[in-house]
């Protein structure tokens, strides 16, 4: 294709947008789009099994020596900046509250200091009027859609929290460090936690749970693959390679209704029994009733931006050229992969327990995702 | 940004040790009513760096808070401190400018009332 490139800020080349993509190219692009999206990440595609593989390279591109505190590619590309082109489309179905969630909001005392540390849209903030929130979350946009409805908030990092130790009266982190591509990534973002509540002080965390009620939804999700290296620890290495069990090609929409993130009024009244997991000797996951493969824990998820949400100039016309996103046009939506290391029963229990001023006050399953209450001691 | 949420923040690029208190540049500053909650602001007292707040509202135009708090069981019983307190800490917004950090000269940009702390790669 002819035409000017230009660098976006991911340093990634993207065709003039004033050009316009044949549909036969977008045809084209989308079966070759694991290739391009891999070479992009510094990764290899395995064709037989039509897996992705990531290498520790593609974590950390181009960088010699990186603390845990830099953002690794993988989070860039497939968190940071699709959440920053979905931001309006995800707000829109983010509006239910977890009853745990609340729950805990509610027992926090009078004139508590709340931290919602990947608030996303906002939709804890100032849940209890008693107390005062503050939100952080690394994606402008959505800070932004917080701001227009009046949060306190700001633009910050999980993993490297700018606020001054002890001070905050209680945290949350709900659906946050499933994105965090490291071990050592998502142990520092609790050891953040931590350090920002003050002695006494709580913290509830909540992620995606490997063991999921509804398994037909993990069959939407393409597993990657991670080469064994050092920061791979616990259960479930060295990877297996899985082979998905249905193309990208045609994903009903249900990943809005996503895995306990939103419930509507009656869905509170139907909890399906907690998905049976077998096998639990040394540490590994066997195949059982979940739909869960051997010991996959990474995986991209897709969400389907309808073409109405999506800008028309910029941010996902951009992204489609790029290969980080394809179209859909039976469904009418842009889709795009987001990350997630989904967690397994007891890794959020090992992971706080490395941590020398936290006590674990409560853990449990909660509508396919694993939760934890720590205590800073 | 209302000056609760400066009173937290800390400058946390690595190997800075004297990242508290941020100053503030203001560009664009504003007021917002806030319902008053005395119960929220004598608990909330003794956690607020005093000195920090005083020297922000300051640089936000708001000169009224006293310098130091003595004895502050007497004070928080005081209708006008009080008054005071609560505009200080929750109803005066910096809207447009930056968080310096004392240690290191770092901006921190500060627009539509929403701070931007995160730190490049090499800060890290």
């Amino acid at each position: 294709m002819q035409g000017r490139f230009i660098f976006d800020v991911l340093g990634v080349k993207c065709l003039n947008r004033s050009q316009k993509i044949p549909s036969s190219v977008f045809v084209a692009m989308s079966s070759y789009r694991l290739k391009a999206l891999n070479t992009m990440a510094g990764s290899q595609v395995n064709t037989a099994s039509n897996s992705v593989v990531l290498d520790d390279e593609s974590r950390n591109k181009g960088k010699k020596s990186f603390s845990v505190q830099s953002t690794p590619d993988i989070e860039k590309k497939y968190v940071h900046h699709v959440y920053d082109a979905i931001a309006p489309h995800f707000s829109s179905t983010r509006f239910a509250k977890w009853p745990k969630v609340a729950t805990f909001l509610n027992s926090l005392p009078q004139g508590a200091v709340v931290l919602d540390a990947g608030c996303g849209n906002g939709k804890y903030l100032g849940f209890n009027p008693d107390c005062f929130y503050i939100g952080c979350d690394i994606s402008p946009s959505l800070i932004s859609i917080c701001a227009g409805r009046g949060h306190e908030v700001l633009v910050a990092d999980a993993v490297n929290l700018p606020y001054r130790t002890g001070f905050v009266d209680a945290a949350i982190s709900i659906a946050v460090l499933h994105h965090l591509s490291t071990e050592n990534r998502r142990r520092k973002a609790i050891e953040e936690l931590i350090r920002v509540v003050h002695k006494g002080g709580l913290v509830l965390i909540t992620v995606w749970a490997v063991e999921q009620e509804d398994t037909s939804l993990v069959n939407k999700w393409t597993p990657l693959e991670h080469k064994f290296g050092e920061e791979w620890v616990g259960p479930g290495s060295p990877r297996i390679r899985c082979s998905p069990t249905l193309t990208l090609q045609s994903i009903p929409e249900r990943e809005e209704a996503s895995l306990g993130n939103q419930i509507k009024g009656d869905d509170l009244q139907k909890m399906p029994a907690i998905p049976h997991v077998t096998s639990r000797e040394g540490g590994d996951m066997v195949a059982s009733t979940n739909g869960i493969i051997g010991n996959q824990q990474e995986y991209f998820v897709p969400w389907h931006l309808p073409y109405h949400r999506a800008e028309v100039s910029g941010t996902s016309a951009c992204a489609v050229a790029d290969g980080f996103a394809r179209k859909d046009d039976k469904k009418g939506a842009v889709v795009y992969n987001r990350y997630y290391h989904v967690f397994v029963e007891g890794e959020l229990e090992r992971l706080s327990s490395g941590i020398e001023n936290a006590r674990i006050r409560d853990q449990f399953y909660d509508k396919s995702n694993w939760c934890i209450i720590l205590e800073k001691t | 940004m209302r000056l609760l949420t400066h009173n937290m923040l800390s400058c946390n690029i690595k190997g800075v040790t004297n990242g508290f208190p941020l100053r503030i540049e203001v560009e664009k500053s504003m007021e917002k009513e806030v319902d008053f909650n005395i119960d929220f602001l004598k608990s909330i007292f003794s956690k607020v760096e005093w000195t920090a707040l005083v020297e922000a509202a300051r640089s936000l135009g708001y000169n009224d808070l006293p310098e130091e708090v003595v004895d502050s069981s007497t004070m928080l019983e005081s209708s006008d401190f009080l008054k005071k307190f609560h505009h200080a800490l929750l109803e005066l917004h910096l809207e447009e400018g930056a968080l310096i950090c004392p240690e290191t000269g770092r901006r921190f940009p500060v627009n539509k009332g929403i701070p931007n702390m995160l730190l490049h790669e090499d800060e890290v």
